[in-house]
């Protein structure tokens, strides 16, 4: 998993490439998410335009820093999900917890 | 139809990549819907992310083994690990709701048995488990 992170407006966005697995990508994420937090910075979108899929253990990934943020009264939202994680969400219900958006400027304007 | 593709790969997230390459080429061409053939990689995935991550503890020097049965009318792959088992009757009997988001793990067995046909988990007499997963060709949607 390759991570950049950027800013618009007052949203972070994460921009994750190759794939979201397991092992160190879940230390890597979770250790972003808690810099973010710390900084303040708890709108966050996660852009998965360069994740072609993910497994259950990826979508634990995901579902840790949701429920990181949330606590800390922040958000997690997904961008540009592909069909086979799309498949994932709807199987274990999960887009119903997730807010995915196929637009990045809708997605940042969800958090004005 | 009726072929056998054998691979096996070290106990490492790494490879994951290849067998989602590897099980589209399998499955290409059987008459599968576009979805169908996403749900048998998402599954086969699966079954080897918890072959290396749960069966072999992603000990170094370990393999996952995985078989493709390609048939006339249905796709038959069976993974193997070598690690101690579980009780997978009593798992069965107590999956948790996928969408709890208070638990990060155990979507896994839920996510394979949504997507495919059948799905068989064997202890082995010496040491290992089996996954045998099942996608039939006429439940093209």
């Amino acid at each position: 998993m390759k991570l950049r992170s950027r800013e618009s407006e007052k949203t972070v966005i994460l921009d994750i490439t190759g794939k979201l697995m397991g092992g160190a990508d879940a230390d890597e994420f979770r250790d972003i998410v808690h810099k973010l937090i710390e900084d303040g910075k708890k709108n966050i979108i996660v852009n998965l335009s360069g994740v072609r899929w993910m497994n259950s253990t990826g979508m634990g990934i995901l579902i840790t820093g949701y429920t990181t943020l949330r606590r800390n009264k922040g958000d997690l939202k997904l961008l540009n999900v592909s069909n086979k994680i799309q498949s994932i969400l709807y199987v274990t219900k999960l887009n119903l917890i997730f807010e995915c958006f196929d637009d990045e400027e809708k997605a940042v304007a969800s958090y004005r | 139809m009726n072929e056998t593709i054998i691979m096996q790969f070290p106990s490492s997230y790494q490879w994951l990549n290849m067998i989602d390459l590897i099980c589209g080429e399998v499955t290409s061409e059987m008459g599968f819907s576009h979805s169908a053939l996403n749900e048998i990689s998402i599954s086969v995935i699966e079954a080897c992310t918890n072959a290396l991550e749960h069966g072999n503890k992603s000990v170094e020097g370990t393999l996952v083994s995985v078989i493709f049965h390609r048939k006339q009318d249905q796709m038959v792959v069976e993974v193997f690990d070598s690690g101690e088992g579980f009780d997978y009757e009593d798992y069965l009997q107590h999956i948790p709701d996928p969408s709890d988001i208070h638990h990060q793990r155990g979507r896994g067995i839920y996510i394979m048995k949504a997507m495919m046909d059948s799905l068989i988990f064997e202890k082995l007499p010496d040491r290992g488990m089996k996954v045998t997963l099942i996608k039939n060709v006429d439940d093209v949607e």
